[in-house]
């Protein structure tokens, strides 16, 4: 015999239809020979459709945008700490090449070597110091990414190709911005001209695109 | 003796002084107000300025590429002076014969937030650092956007005096170029 417990904890299971179809029947059958408990169990049965026909059953969240935007920062924010842990690891290496280099023989060997490596410097150029695009991507799969170094113009080239022309009516005023001020708090970058007057402020929407609000 | 002293007390209180007593009363709550809240000394303490940590300075600018002089837009924004071969070296590589600089933004690459270079509002870039490179250069994704929708998304290796071009949309009988050049760290 149960415990008036266990026939709760049971009632519940067969409500959120978690029995197996042997305890299903098991219990239906126990119903049929408890008028009280399949009283019970009807009630509940009620009250159970009850509340699913007047409860929403999605709840939409307060503030949804700003949750996101927060959520957003904060992932941005870990990524960069990523990165610098990994620039840290990679200065500690170079510490200890530093202390390599202070041993006394290197001064004559590095003589030589600025010697050799001044004469190729001059042969071939400065191939190293040169800016260089590791990847890129364009959202907008009819535009087109074309990454290639001028070595006359001594400079490296992202040639966007497919893009929407803008519109000639359309004018184009330009800023001399020279300084700029994030504010963590508020998600947002306030840029200054050379006076210190407040040109712009730049935030981003829920969606992470970017928002120019003066 | 006491009611004396009584009596005097009230012959004093006669309106003028009543009157004189009140001024003297408002004059002295008027400075001791002025000096608590006004004085210099008294001031609170302004909170200091925590300048963010960067990783470097970027110089970019937004240019307008024209071959008929007369389509210029006649900006006045003058390239600075370490750039001042750009048109010459913008022509090697872009089939124009004038350049002219619509806008410039002279901007530190913050270490722990997203840096913005915003020439103009039609044509701007986000850009994240991600550290110095191990050959000195400054590692960064970079975000074109012209105002809502994102062009490209690259990751690039900026160096001092090697600036990247970046070819964008055509613009009244010519073409915008975005320029972004590393500056050296100061």
């Amino acid at each position: 015999m149960k415990t008036p417990f266990e026939e709760n904890h049971d009632l519940i299971r067969w409500l959120d239809g978690e029995m197996s179809p042997a305890e299903c029947a098991a219990f239906e059958a126990t119903l049929q020979n408890d008028p009280q408990l399949a009283a019970e169990a009807a009630e509940m049965q009620k009250l159970s459709l009850s509340l699913k026909e007047h409860l929403p059953a999605e709840l939409p969240v307060p503030h949804a945008d700003f949750f996101n935007s927060q959520i957003q920062v904060r992932i941005a924010q870990l990524e960069l700490d990523d990165a610098r842990a990994a620039s840290q690891r990679s200065e500690s290496a170079i510490s200890r090449l530093m202390q390599w280099l202070r041993t006394p023989w290197f001064f004559g060997a590095a003589a030589t070597a600025l010697l050799v490596a001044g004469f190729a410097w001059l042969q071939i150029g400065a191939a190293s110091g040169t800016t260089a695009i590791l990847s890129s991507y364009t959202p907008n799969p009819t535009v087109h990414a074309e990454t290639f170094h001028s070595s006359e113009a001594q400079a490296t080239v992202l040639m966007l190709e497919g893009l929407e022309p803008i519109p000639s009516n359309q004018p184009i005023t330009g800023f001399n911005v020279h300084r700029a001020e994030p504010d963590a708090e508020m998600a947002s970058t306030t840029l200054f001209d050379a006076s210190g007057s407040v040109l712009l402020v730049m935030a981003k929407d829920a969606r992470g695109q970017p928002q120019i609000l003066k | 003796m006491m009611n004396e002293e009584i009596r005097m007390t009230n012959a004093l209180r006669t309106p003028k002084t009543a009157w004189r007593s009140i001024s003297a009363l408002l004059l002295v709550s008027s400075f001791v107000l002025l000096h608590s809240s006004f004085s210099p000394a008294q001031q609170p303490a302004p909170i200091p300025a925590v300048k963010p940590a960067t990783d470097g300075q970027v110089w970019g600018a937004l240019i307008f590429a024209v071959n008929d002089a007369s389509k210029l837009t006649g900006s006045a924004e003058k390239a600075p002076e370490h750039q001042k071969d750009l048109s010459q070296r913008l022509a090697k590589v872009f089939p124009y014969q004038h350049f002219e600089i619509l806008g410039q933004h002279l901007q530190d690459v913050f270490r722990e937030y997203e840096s913005w270079v915003v020439p103009t509002r039609d044509l701007f870039l986000k850009v994240d650092s991600k550290g110095t490179a191990a050959d000195g250069g400054l590692n960064l994704h970079l975000q074109v956007w012209r105002q809502q929708q994102v062009l490209v998304k690259t990751d690039a290796v900026l160096h001092a005096r090697s600036p990247l071009f970046i070819g964008g949309p055509k613009w009244r009988d010519g073409q915008l170029i975005f320029v972004l050049e590393s500056r050296p760290k100061k």
